[in-house]
């Protein structure tokens, strides 16, 4: 007999839930994170999108969230020009949106509702690997000992040590990974709500960037959100970029995104509180198969991460994940065949759900979004088409498709990769 | 027959995530999160190697403090130590080092048989470094402080004690109290294993009534400790300037000028 139901590797989202979702069903679960207090070394940009959380924590709005999203931006940044979408709606009380949140404060608000809820949640130790006993896994390995249990969920993270040294995983190449570094910038609230036209201090502002102009043209994607009283502002970094760039620094880029002329002005006299990395998974699934005999992989760890540029979700998909993976063992263990069980069923209850189906439908968006034609053409020209437009030159005025056209043809990129990029857009964004 | 040693432990809030509230001047520990105090790492590490070369030892930790101590106990516990009491009532709030000294000396005597008491030197969060040697006074026993490295030897508690002016070896007959240094040895971590048990096992938590003292004799009002006043002191502003490679000469004739440096 096992030790434990299920042991949880990885407080986030994934994990957390998870755990909750057991540990609420009298499962005997173990919550392990290598981080001390659990979940303090994990990093996202910070928005949670929609309600998946409440299905195992009811009462998390009132929880540990910052600001909740009433307008979403999306820009493109060149060097002296910002084009951007800022959406603002007051349907966003009937559509959901999302709340920013601050994951130090949230994760363990999380890991501490999973040991409410009966989980053992012991943080500071890293796991080795899957202990593994004919095909199946039966447990972890630490420093050479097991902990048996009768299923393993994986949840560990972009950084999946156990399923690499466990052999389900391969080791992310630089197309399957993005490196994200993160600021966080102490303003008073009142001076947050102000400078993004906010209507409340509960309300906040979300933003994704094309940064188009760095040096060296490096591909990076950025964000700001804005938390009751700090900014978070980062950027999402192109790992094979970074590789082939020997004079570009990573940390040199969130400097570069910060220095911008339409950024600076709303950062100005705030303070750098936390600074932080974190691999960012990218290009959908980064496994083969999401179960196996005994374990199921949920949240970053599979891959369960959405960029088509214009949002970028994670939590969401890793709650999801972590719930269902949860449902699934409780299903087999229903029918007494919760040890060692092919967890297949979690592929297939998953299937059912937006995670895997947006995987499906976004296979390839990041052929798209790390394109050269979004982060530099595109902007470039709508740059030109802008000026062109908004401006008085005393000369006769252009129709708009003249105006593209001139600029397009001026640009020395290649107009096939252009023309191949926008059909991707249109098919896979 | 066994072999009982006692480790005291205090719970503080990390050092390195302390900050210093830039209106109050007072520190902020609320943004901290707590760990054991870094000598009293060092203090269970000195008590687990007597137990890895010895037969039959019994470690128990001990900490006066308030509920939420008991991570600091289940940390030490992971780590190899046998039974954890956390000493805890409202009744102890406000104590200078007198009455935890006296509280934790009652606590003690109240386990019954020791052999070793060990505490890290001093915390990093008051810094007095009295606890440890007012627990000796009040029990009566022998003390080694500044120690860096203890064992035993024909029924002798050995202590080599680092002094300014070099390294005193000591012999003690138990019951002997023993200070140990920050850094002294190398911590163990703990495995998820051990954590286990640790949790499994638990700790207990006693109160004032269970130490027979008398509630004048502990916390504030058991303190003889007075604060007059706390004060701020400016930092110097440093100049910051900067000198190239190759400028050499120019460096040391600025500190010359400055009278830093004389040729």
């Amino acid at each position: 007999m096992s030790e434990f139901d299920v042991i949880v590797v990885g407080a986030g989202p994934a994990g957390a839930s998870a755990a909750i979702k057991l540990a609420s069903a009298k499962a005997n679960v173990l919550l392990v994170d290598r981080a001390d207090p659990p979940g303090s070394k994990n990093v996202s940009g910070g928005v949670l999108w929609g309600d998946s959380l409440s299905q195992v924590a009811p009462d998390w709005e009132k929880g540990p969230v910052e600001r909740y999203v009433e307008a979403k931006g999306v820009s493109f940044l060149t060097k002296d020009s910002r084009i951007s979408i800022d959406f603002r709606s007051k349907k966003f009380g009937e559509y959901k949106s999302g709340y920013t949140v601050l994951r130090t404060k949230f994760d363990a608000w999380l890991a501490k509702k999973a040991k409410d809820s009966g989980a053992m949640v012991v943080s500071g130790v890293t796991i080795d690997k899957l202990s593994m006993k004919d095909g199946k896994a039966i447990g972890v390995e630490q420093a050479g000992e097991t902990i048996t249990a009768d299923a393993v969920i994986i949840a560990e993270g972009a950084n999946s040590r156990v399923a690499i040294n466990s052999g389900i995983k391969k080791k992310p190449s630089d197309r399957h990974i993005a490196l994200g570094i993160k600021e966080i910038i102490k303003l008073p609230e009142k001076t947050i709500t102000e400078r993004f036209g906010l209507s409340s201090a509960k309300m906040g502002f979300a933003s994704e960037y094309v940064l188009g102009f760095l040096d060296g043209g490096v591909k990076a994607g950025g964000f700001l959100y804005t938390n009751k009283e700090s900014v978070s502002i980062g950027a999402v970094i192109s790992m094979g970029d970074l590789r082939n760039n020997n004079q570009t620094y990573s940390f040199n880029i969130i400097e570069q995104f910060k220095e911008h002329p339409f950024i600076a002005p709303l950062l100005e006299g705030g303070r750098v509180e936390e600074y932080s990395a974190h691999l960012v998974p990218e290009g959908g699934l980064a496994v083969n198969s999401i179960h196996g005999n005994g374990y199921m992989i949920a949240g970053d760890a599979a891959g369960f991460t959405f960029s088509n540029g214009l949002v970028l979700q994670g939590m969401n998909y890793a709650i999801v994940s972590g719930i269902v993976a949860a449902d699934s063992f409780l299903q087999k263990k229903e029918k007494g065949i919760g040890a060692g069980a092919n967890f297949s069923n979690y592929t297939d209850n998953l299937s059912k759900t937006f995670v895997l189906k947006d995987m499906k439908n976004f296979r390839g968006v990041d052929a798209v979004t790390w394109s050269n034609s979004i982060h530099q053409t595109i902007p470039a020209i709508a740059e030109e088409a802008m000026l062109n437009m908004f401006s008085e030159s005393g000369e006769p005025k252009e129709h708009l498709a003249k105006i593209l056209f001139k600029s397009l043809k001026e640009r020395k990129e290649s107009k096939k990769d252009l023309a191949m990029d926008l059909y991707r857009m249109m098919r896979r964004m | 027959m066994t072999l009982e040693i006692v480790v005291m432990i205090k719970q503080v809030p990390d050092s390195q995530e302390v900050v210093i509230d830039p209106v109050t001047f007072t520190l902020n520990r609320s943004a901290a999160r707590n760990v054991i105090n870094p000598a009293d790492e060092n203090a269970i590490e000195a008590a687990l190697r007597i137990k890895d070369r010895e037969k039959d030892v019994h470690i128990t930790v001990i900490t006066m403090g308030p509920p939420f101590a008991e991570s600091a106990l289940l940390d030490a516990m992971a780590r190899g130590v046998d039974d954890a009491i956390l000493v805890s009532d409202r009744a102890f709030a406000g104590a200078d080092t007198y009455p935890t000294g006296l509280t934790l000396a009652a606590t003690i005597t109240k386990m019954g048989k020791f052999d070793i008491i060990f505490a890290g030197e001093e915390s990093t969060d008051s810094s007095t470094g009295h606890v440890g040697p007012g627990v000796a006074e009040f029990l009566g026993i022998e003390q080694a402080s500044y120690t860096s490295n203890t064992w035993i030897e024909d029924g002798f508690v050995y202590a080599e004690r680092e002094l300014e002016d070099g390294i005193e070896t000591v012999r003690m007959k138990p019951p002997c109290l023993i200070t140990v240094l920050t850094n002294s040895n190398i911590p163990r971590n703990p495995t998820l294993r051990m954590k286990i048990d640790s949790f499994r096992k638990g700790i207990k938590t006693w109160s004032l009534a269970d130490i027979e003292l008398k509630p004048e004799w502990v916390g504030l009002k058991g303190s003889p400790t007075v604060v007059k006043s706390m004060r701020t002191i400016n930092e110097k502003k440093r100049e910051g300037k900067k000198f190239k490679a190759g400028e050499m000469d120019k460096f040391v004739e600025e500190l010359v000028s400055k009278g830093i440096l004389k040729l």
